[in-house]
């Protein structure tokens, strides 16, 4: 059945309802303890993020293109650095080699 | 996080590892090949760049230096010996062995000097501007030695462990 006013109703419904169900007393502090729980939570849920940079930094790193591309950089480097250190020593073998021919070491 | 940081960590190790062992074994097999050469003038055509012709002209004057070279070297050391001997037997520092001493210096003197001549000829056959690099260098390298230790006697050079 419908009625055309339907609101006093509701209302007298939901205080009949409270009524007959009262609620407990909330705790001391309730809303306090609330707060903090979430709080906690969201500091929980933010600690990962903060290093997902990480994460992400050895997922790329064991990408094999990118292992790759690395290793091959690495190994170009250090050679490259390994035959300019070979060739100084050498240059300097020989050039001692050149010195104890034309200069000995009792006129030096 | 934690298996993030242990795969990070053993990534750089094991790249470490890698760089050193190709720096090293690099470095070996460049050394291992330029110091094949058993020429003692191989260092005069990598550090100066000499073509053949140079280098020709370069090892005829160095084979006729040597025989003078030994000569002078020889005389220094029957020298020395004779120095030696006297100062075996004798406890004071004796006229004869000022005499000693002193052709010592003599020969010393006629054989650097033999050296520097040699040094400048080689030099005239370079290209001037990598001879007057070699001059320098061979001043450097054969005389150098004495003018730091009379830098250091005569206290221009500060010494290297406090004063003394």
């Amino acid at each position: 059945m419908k009625t055309d006013n339907p609101e006093p109703n509701e209302a007298r419904l939901r205080d009949l309802l409270r009524s007959a169900r009262p609620a407990p007393p909330l705790p001391p502090r309730f809303q306090e303890g609330v707060w903090r729980r979430i709080e906690n939570a969201e500091a929980t849920a933010e600690a990962p993020t903060s290093l997902a940079w990480l994460d992400r930094l050895v997922e790329r790193l064991l990408r094999p293109r990118f292992a790759l591309a690395g290793i091959t950089a690495l190994l170009m480097v250090s050679g490259v650095a390994g035959v300019l250190s070979g060739t100084d020593t050498a240059k300097q073998a020989a050039q001692a080699r050149y010195l104890s021919a034309v200069a000995p070491n009792t006129v030096r | 996080m934690r298996r993030s940081l242990l795969i990070l960590f053993a990534v750089v190790v094991a790249s470490a590892a890698l760089a050193f062992a190709a720096y090293r074994l690099a470095g070996h097999l460049c050394a291992t090949h330029l110091a094949h050469s058993t020429d003692d003038l191989g260092w005069l055509r990598m550090e100066f760049r000499l073509g053949d012709a140079e280098m020709a002209r370069i090892r005829d004057l160095h084979q006729g230096y040597l025989p003078k070279c030994q000569e002078f070297c020889d005389l220094i050391a029957a020298k020395k010996r004779e120095v030696a001997a006297i100062l075996g037997t004798e406890t004071n520092l004796t006229t004869t062995v000022e005499q000693k001493l002193s052709e010592v210096a003599s020969l010393r003197a006629q054989c650097q000097a033999a050296m520097l001549r040699h040094f400048v000829e080689v030099s005239r056959v370079m290209p001037p501007e990598q001879g007057k690099r070699y001059l320098a260098e061979m001043q450097r390298l054969t005389l150098g030695s004495h003018e730091q230790i009379e830098h250091r006697m005569s206290g221009d050079a500060p010494p290297a462990h406090g004063h003394h």
